[in-house]
């Protein structure tokens, strides 16, 4: 387990790495003036070299690329352009609230997604398996922002259920906020129920069409001991890995659905770095979505090596 | 949003069966490809996908030559209601809002589409050269591949057009540079497969060139997967698109962008004035879902086979 962790760490660094190199390339793609480009050619040269300056862009590529890294590294993201207070200060809290909603629409997305995807399985090409496999695809496959100006228009206007403002007025007790929350959570869950629910489903299908489950099942475990103690740990690895890669999209999709319920979260962050050209704070935000990703996904392989030996003893042959 | 990439690589990977060598003939390959071909159209799903992607392809052609209304006449009372003469209603300057929903068609298939295919065929390249050569170019590659993939689209690629500043090429060019990763992985598991069986050790023994027996004789063999993943980065290209539309790198207003009709009037939905909202809303999910019924109609034949 040890050895596992080691190697796995080791790449997680790597991938860290590669990751702010990538972004620093994105920002520095084309060669030339960052701060004409970002301005435009209509901005007055006195305001396109006091924005270098300010961003540090007049120094050499190679010089900015070291700060880039070892930003990373420091979780040190450099100074706001437009508020001119550090980056760390604006988008540390703008997470927590995002994470906030995230934490939400998982709470609700992953026992129901779970459940009816097993449900699915057990009733495989009968009608409910049909509704629930293509109800899947077509949730997963509308824009989060979509779903969520529908579900505003429908509930909230048009019913009077949650809030069209998703923030809470300052001093909301925690269950007072879930009335905030709610709606643009729903958005979320509608967007990945689906994939969830088929990664389940197509996981348990495998696993219980295997030997192990035949065995259990002929030496007289009922099928729901068989589905706990035999389909569900191994069907389950695909859709934990899932979930994990989710959170990174989860966060992607989130700033849709903030800027429709006017959210305070990173998405709006972003937004509003992007209306006035604050590349270090959307730099920033970036690479905190990565690293939030590469976390979990980390984490995931170790819930997977836990329930599965198989994984864990595969790395020290 | 999410990388079908997992479920789609390791079916389609089997889908090659290892007696289609090149040996037994060309003809053999063309029968197999027209049966498919046909147990496709045959898909209720692949109808009903095509019948939608084809309305709303004829709508991006012919522009405002179909509308009922030009799609920037903004003569008429603001926010009417839908009603017989403006079906959809009218927005807040008085536009119709179904020549503007029929109209914003181009600005969307005139991106997605470009983009979606340069991805793969960048995402072929990589991945051929990945599963083919294996070894370092496969490592290095690969953790490239990793980074890439831990960062979501949307996110990186709003911070690509605003560095780069916005117009459709460039629009084009980042989605297109964000799929490549994830076809690469698709396609790299593919030829994995392909790599040890007998044609590609004959091929190399022959003295062939190794971009020949990549392109040649590999690529023809892998090309199942390759043309299901075009299909759904088709759809997700429409999805990103319209996506980053939303959040400010749409063509800007007056366009009738779907994702920018969005971002123009949702803030009046509050107002009751939901249908400026709602439709154009409406015709990204019936596109999107459009192109993945296609998608997934391809997806079950061809692995099936």
């Amino acid at each position: 387990m040890r050895s596992f962790l080691l190697k796995r760490l080791a790449s997680a660094i790597i991938t860290l790495w590669l990751l702010a190199s990538i972004v620093f390339l994105v920002v520095n793609v084309l060669p030339g003036n960052v701060g004409r480009k970002v301005l435009g050619p209509f901005a007055p040269e006195s305001e396109v070299i006091k924005y270098n300056a300010r961003l540090g862009t007049d120094r050499t590529l190679l010089a900015q690329y070291f700060t880039s890294i070892k930003r990373v590294f420091t979780l040190d993201f450099g100074t706001s352009y437009q508020f001119g207070t550090s980056v760390k200060g604006i988008i540390f809290p703008a997470l927590l609230r995002s994470g906030k909603l995230a934490l939400l629409a998982f709470v609700i997305t992953i026992p129901i997604s779970i459940a009816a995807g097993v449900y699915a399985a057990r009733r495989q090409d009968k009608l409910s398996d049909r509704v629930i496999v293509n109800a899947g695809l077509a949730s997963s496959s509308i824009p989060e922002f979509v779903t969520a100006a529908v579900l505003m228009s429908v509930f909230a206007v048009n019913f009077g259920i949650g809030e069209v403002y998703a923030n809470p007025p300052a001093g909301t007790s925690l269950l007072g906020q879930l009335q905030y929350l709610m709606l643009p959570a729903m958005a979320m869950v509608v967007a990945y129920f689906g994939y969830i629910a088929r990664m389940t489903r197509a996981g348990v299908i495998g696993a219980l069409a295997s030997d192990y489950a035949r065995t259990a099942t002929m030496k007289g475990m009922s099928k729901g001991q068989v589905m706990w103690r035999h389909v569900l740990r191994n069907a389950l690895a695909p859709t934990i890995t899932v979930i994990s890669v989710q959170i990174g999209y989860l966060i992607g999709g989130i700033i849709g659905v903030e800027k429709v319920f006017n959210y305070a979260g990173l998405g709006s962050t972003m937004l509003t770095a992007v209306g006035s050209k604050d590349v270090p704070v959307l730099q920033g935000a970036v690479l905190l979505v990565g690293l939030v990703y590469m976390i979990s996904t980390l984490l995931a392989d170790l819930l997977i090596a836990y329930l599965n030996p198989r994984v864990r003893l595969e790395t020290k042959r | 949003m999410s990388d079908s990439a997992e479920i789609i690589s390791t079916p389609g990977a089997d889908t090659i069966s290892p007696e289609s060598s090149p040996i037994k003939g060309l003809s053999e390959r063309k029968q197999a490809r027209r049966e498919n071909w046909r147990l496709i159209r045959r898909r209720p799903a692949f109808i009903v996908g095509v019948l939608i992607s084809v309305f709303w392809l004829v709508c991006a052609v012919l522009g405002d030559k179909i509308t009922p209304h030009h799609p920037l006449d903004y003569r008429t009372t603001s926010h009417l209601s839908p009603r017989w003469s403006y079906p959809f209603g009218t927005d807040d300057t008085g536009r119709d809002v179904l020549s503007r929903v029929m109209a914003g068609a181009r600005d969307v298939l005139i991106i997605a589409p470009p983009a979606a295919l340069i991805g793969v065929l960048l995402g072929v390249i990589v991945g051929m050269l990945m599963g083919y050569l294996g070894g370092w170019t496969d490592t290095i590659l690969g953790r490239i591949v990793e980074a890439f993939l831990a960062l979501p689209v949307v996110l990186i690629g709003l911070l690509a057009i605003t560095t780069l500043g916005r117009s459709n090429p460039v629009v084009i060019g980042v989605v297109a540079a964000l799929f490549t990763p994830v076809v690469a992985r698709t396609v790299r598991s593919a030829v994995l497969a392909e790599r040890d069986l007998d044609y590609v050790t004959s091929a190399r023994l022959r003295g062939e060139s190794t971009p020949f027996v990549m392109f040649r004789e590999v690529l023809p063999n892998v090309s199942a997967p390759i043309i299901v993943e075009l299909t759904v980065r088709v759809g997700y290209a429409i999805f990103t698109v319209s996506t980053l539309s939303f959040l400010g790198a749409g063509p800007g207003r007056p366009s009738p962008d779907w994702g920018q009709q969005v971002s123009d009037n949702y803030n009046s939905i509050v107002a009751g004035y939901w249908w400026t909202t709602f439709f154009p809303a409406a015709a990204i999910a019936s596109l999107v879902i459009a192109v993945n019924l296609i998608a997934d109609s391809v997806q079950s034949v061809l692995e099936a086979s």
